[in-house]
């Protein structure tokens, strides 16, 4: 692997929070993602790890903190805006337009049933980024090729298998070309032999440069891919390095109690 | 006796029922066409952010299931030629308050349908960019139909019955017929019976068919 990370800071965080009732998910996350940067984030479940990455992409709304895209305080907490309950418009902020260069990929697929293969890649650009649809076409049987899926794009996702629905899934965050993408647990509701497939698309993505978040409980993967690996624990980022020094020699002696149960 | 009076006024008078019936199916079916409208538009306003929305059709809900149809019959029939300045038929004021009172209740079967739609749906919609307009109309709608659909045809067999309200301001449909009929032949059980026996047949039939449709409909999952 010998590609450039850029020191360019695409995503930062700071100060987030959230909880559900009474329940203290994060607790006061600072963290960045750097412009072609792969980041993994490992932990127990119920760390956390999950509402971090969703309250990226605003999916979650964090009640406290900031996130900065491309510059830009999505939370629409900047300066003026600072104390407006936080909204899909708030502070003049389009989430929408932000959420374009997002893309997100789910442990469910979450691929749209009542549309064909084709028009669940083609649909978000050609209503939302006005893409001309022959343009958007091209572009998803060039996508679909890569992931060889190809044959199936007249078929409903009904057909296809859990690894073809989340090849589609990725297919269907990249046409929206985002900046980054967020794997949410990409391969946990798959069954063993489709792991594989799904794993080489997500690391020849990685590895062509494109900015990767993502929660996984494939440590080997993770290990292998990554340029730099959260451990979440307890709503915090608990210890984070390099592969090698996560896997190789944790200094928290949580970080090596986990890893000493999953590996 | 029953049977041959019943055989009598049906071979006299079979014509009444008949087009009672259609004044029945014309009435369940106007009111449940402009209700589901009507009904869901009444919906998305109750699933939109706006919380003024969601109080004001709420309240409309809350006082179209809580109170009796009868007296919203009554009421519209009373109200409208008061308020609205061309005049209005009994018949044209029953249909308004019947379309009314069905858009209330389908408006809570298109919301329960909406929300049936798996939220990963939502969130894979909003991670896109999709703006809330394009979600509900590419996205949403179209797999909550296959939810909506079954129960709006239930709404509309439930309406085959309600309509039979319509019949004490004389609006035309069965109930009126058996009326008709009964008041010149003064014979009101076997009158009572046959229009029975109509609505039976029908709601029978329509079940039957609603069966088929569903069973097409989750074929095609």
């Amino acid at each position: 692997m010998t590609k450039q990370v850029q020191d360019q800071v695409l995503i930062r965080v700071e100060g987030l929070s959230k909880s559900f009732g009474k329940l203290h998910v994060l607790k006061q996350i600072d963290q960045h993602v750097n412009l072609g940067e792969v980041v993994s984030i490992i932990g127990p479940s119920g760390s956390g790890k999950s509402t971090f990455l969703r309250c990226l992409n605003l999916l979650e709304i964090p009640e406290e903190g900031h996130i900065w895209f491309d510059g830009v305080d999505i939370t629409g907490r900047d300066g003026a805006n600072a104390r407006r309950r936080l909204f899909s418009k708030a502070g003049g902020i389009d989430i929408d337009k932000h959420r374009q260069k997002i893309g997100m990929v789910f442990q469910h697929f979450n691929v749209f049933p009542n549309l064909t293969v084709l028009e669940n890649i083609t649909l978000a650009p050609v209503l939302e980024k006005k893409e001309p649809k022959a343009q958007a076409v091209a572009r998803a049987e060039e996508l679909l090729e890569r992931v060889g899926l190809l044959d199936k794009r007249d078929e409903y996702p009904r057909k296809l298998s859990g690894g073809q629905k989340q090849r589609l899934a990725i297919v269907r965050a990249l046409a929206m070309e985002p900046e980054v993408i967020l794997f949410d647990e990409p391969t946990s509701a798959l069954d063993p032999e489709m792991v594989k497939d799904v794993l080489t698309v997500i690391r020849d993505l990685a590895e062509s440069g494109m900015t990767t978040v993502i929660v996984t409980h494939e440590m080997g993967f993770a290990r292998e891919v990554s340029d730099r690996v959260l451990f979440m624990e307890d709503g915090r980022i608990a210890e984070e390095g390099t592969p090698e020094e996560i896997f190789g020699s944790p200094k928290n002696p949580r970080t090596a109690e986990f890893l000493s149960k999953v590996l | 006796m029953f049977l041959e009076n019943m055989i009598k006024i049906w071979q006299r008078y079979d014509y009444v029922f008949i087009n009672g019936l259609f004044g029945t199916l014309w009435l369940a079916l106007i009111t449940v066409v402009v209700g589901t409208i009507l009904g869901t538009l009444v919906a998305l306003m109750r699933l939109s952010h706006s919380r003024i929305l969601y109080g004001i059709t709420g309240v409309y809900i809350e006082v179209l299931r809580g109170t009796p149809i009868l007296l919203q019959l009554y009421f519209f029939w009373l109200l409208l030629p008061k308020i609205v300045p061309v005049t209005m038929s009994d018949t044209a004021c029953i249909i308004v308050a019947l379309i009314v009172n069905s858009s209330a209740y389908v408006a809570e079967v298109i919301r329960a349908g909406i929300q049936a739609v798996d939220k990963g749906q939502t969130e894979a919609a909003k991670s896109l960019g999709m703006s809330d307009r394009n979600m509900m109309q590419h996205i949403i709608l179209p797999q909550a139909v296959k939810n909506i659909l079954p129960a709006l045809g239930n709404e509309f067999i439930v309406m085959v019955k309600e309509t039979s309200l319509a019949s004490v301001f004389f609006v035309g449909e069965l109930m009126t017929a058996y009326k008709t009929v009964q008041s010149t032949t003064f014979l009101a059980l076997p009158s009572l019976t046959i229009a029975g026996l109509i609505y039976l047949i029908v709601t029978f039939v329509l079940t039957k068919l609603l069966r088929l449709l569903e069973r097409r409909l989750q074929a095609s999952d």
